[in-house]
């Protein structure tokens, strides 16, 4: 056997955990009153010890995300370039604030857990003043970035305490450079997940870096033919306990961006169907199709408050067919997809162990008949063996 | 002296805009080229990253006549906009039509300097001409 063939991976979700050897997998759901280590410990822990810890690889979803709030300049540069960066680097959007009207904005009054501040190329400099850290005085947050101008990035670090001030994510074309902020945001969100004191307790049983899910699915995707019949172009779904994720390839965009990487992710926090099942009910009220999605599927507005096992099967489809509208034009949502190019919709996450394929191509034919008034038909891939999480848990 | 160039609207003759920038560089001129197919709020948004002093849009298919008319409101917007140098060129009309009604049309929407079916030095010119006026230059 070779030397890969013997890992163990574990994904550590919201809800479940799912440990996979080369010729098992296994899924459970948590206890939240455990500890994690000592919840896998109980349920698995004697496939855990049959490997060492530099074969053990976890990933961990539990904590859906970072928060950001983005303050720049313009919204075709400053914050258009940010707000992509922080997207791509598994970050949440709480707000974005256009920095001329800034006193017009109401100041959030959650823990904002990065801050980001834009604006200007480097041949240009004052961009910022009094307003910028009056705002920031009252804002309550962890921490906070500067990626514009280097002209102004000294009256920022003078003035704001404890300022990260990394290069400029415009360059002098007014082209986008995402390195910077990307790694850093990155680290940010890793340094968030393996500062959970459950996740911590983990590593006493991996040698391994403890990687966020996301990440090591979008690893995945440019080898994801290894494993099934996908036609490109695909968008990809994890709808999980507390999230959805949707991936997309960037031809899929109509407004391209030119990043490196080939793949983008968009999160919807609010909504999975166990940990934010309430949100979901709330989105779904909110939809107007709803209410005619719900007749096709021979069910009433009673299934929202019914607890279940057809209730979440059929919040699991309202789930997918709110976030192919979010994408849409009709959505309005950061991206607008170019849904009528899709060829294939690969779904993975915790759907794939409730619905069965049928279930699925009925709403993915509803959506594009109503909302984009057309025939086309993506084919629906399952995955319902977690091969997409096993192959980017391999890369 | 910054300036900001592009080609409005949903017109994609690029030829123009590449002579545009190569002449305005050979001129001294720090350009920031947008290329075809760039809206208006682009061409503000990106006086406002750069602090370009001029604004230089080119129409050659005559979209622009469109797009004029929203000028005014669009970039009264701006906190920060209010010096910027506006210049636009190219076939600022469909078909055709006299030019001093296209020169003062194009004014009122807010130009300062008009070039319809102009050649490009003379443009040029004429920006160097008022820049030195203004004792920009
Ligand atoms: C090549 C060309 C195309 C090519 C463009 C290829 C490309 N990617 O660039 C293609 C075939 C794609 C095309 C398409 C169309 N075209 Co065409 N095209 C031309 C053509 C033949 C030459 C343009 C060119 O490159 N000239 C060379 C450059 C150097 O000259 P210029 O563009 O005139 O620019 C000079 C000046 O105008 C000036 N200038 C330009 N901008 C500015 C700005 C400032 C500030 C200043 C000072 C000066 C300035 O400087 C330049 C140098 O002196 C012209 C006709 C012509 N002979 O001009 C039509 C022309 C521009 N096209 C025209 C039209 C109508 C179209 C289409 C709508 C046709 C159609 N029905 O589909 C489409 C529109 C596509 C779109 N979305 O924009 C019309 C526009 C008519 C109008 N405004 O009333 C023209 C004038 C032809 C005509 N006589 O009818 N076109």
């Amino acid at each position: 056997m070779s030397q890969e063939n013997q890992k163990l991976l574990i994904d550590v979700g919201s809800t479940y955990f799912k440990i996979s050897t080369l010729d098992s997998i296994e899924q459970h759901f948590r206890d939240f009153n455990k500890d994690i280590l000592d919840d896998l410990m109980n349920k698995c822990g004697d496939t855990v010890s049959r490997f060492q810890k530099d074969d053990i690889y976890i990933c961990s979803s539990a904590n859906g995300g970072l928060s950001a709030l983005i303050i720049g300049v313009t919204n075709s540069f400053s914050l258009k370039y940010a707000t992509n960066i922080a997207f791509n680097s598994g970050i949440n959007i709480i707000d974005t604030i256009l920095y001329q009207n800034i006193e017009d904005y109401s100041v959030p009054s959650d823990i904002i857990d990065v801050v980001i501040i834009v604006g200007g190329v480097n041949s240009h400099g004052g961009l910022f003043s009094g307003a910028l850290y009056s705002y920031l005085s009252q804002l309550n947050y962890s921490n906070i970035v500067f990626v514009g101008s280097e002209q102004d990035a000294p009256a920022i670090s003078k003035e704001i305490e404890k300022v990260v001030v990394l290069p400029n994510i415009i360059d002098d074309r007014l082209h986008i450079v995402e390195q910077h902020l990307k790694e850093y945001l990155t680290n940010l969100y890793q340094q968030d997940i393996e500062g959970k004191e459950d996740i911590k307790h983990l590593y006493s049983i991996t040698a391994n870096q403890i990687f966020s899910t996301p990440y090591i699915v979008n690893r995945a995707l440019p080898y994801i033919s290894q494993k099934f019949p996908v036609a490109d172009p695909f968008i990809l779904l994890d709808i999980g306990g507390a999230t959805t994720d949707i991936h997309y390839s960037k031809d899929l965009v109509e407004d391209n961006l030119t990043t490196e990487n080939e793949y983008d992710r968009l999160v919807f926090k609010r909504l999975g169907v166990y940990k934010s099942r309430q949100s979901l009910i709330l989105a779904a009220q909110g939809n107007e199709f709803v209410y005619e999605l719900l007749t096709h599927l021979k069910v009433t507005e009673k299934i929202f408050i019914d607890q279940n096992e057809k209730a979440t099967r059929i919040l699991m489809q309202l789930a997918i067919f709110l976030v192919l509208c979010k994408t849409s034009h009709y959505g309005q949502a950061y991206v607008n997809l170019k849904l009528l190019s899709v060829n294939s919709i690969v779904f993975t996450g915790g759907i794939t162990k409730v619905l069965a394929i049928e279930d699925i191509e009925t709403i993915i034919a509803f959506f594009y008949r109503k909302i984009l008034s057309s025939g086309h038909r993506p084919v629906a891939i399952l995955d319902s063996n977690y091969d997409i999480w096993t192959l980017g848990a391999k890369v | 002296m910054k300036v900001i160039t592009g080609v409005v609207g949903n017109d994609i003759h690029v030829v123009a805009n590449r002579l545009i920038d190569l002449s305005l560089r050979a001129r001294g001129y720090e350009v920031f080229n947008l290329g075809v197919n760039t809206h208006l709020e682009e061409f503000f948004d990106a006086a406002v990253e750069t602090g370009a002093e001029v604004l230089m849009i080119s129409s050659l298919n005559g979209e622009a006549e469109g797009w004029g008319r929203e000028v005014k409101l669009l970039k009264s917007r701006y906190r920060t906009l209010d010096d910027l140098l506006m210049m636009i060129g190219g076939n600022l009309v469909v078909g055709s039509g006299r030019t001093e009604d296209i020169v003062a049309r194009y004014k009122n929407y807010g130009f300062d300097i008009v070039c319809h079916q102009v050649d490009l030095n003379t443009g040029l010119d004429m920006l160097a001409e008022l820049l030195q006026e203004r004792g920009l230059q």
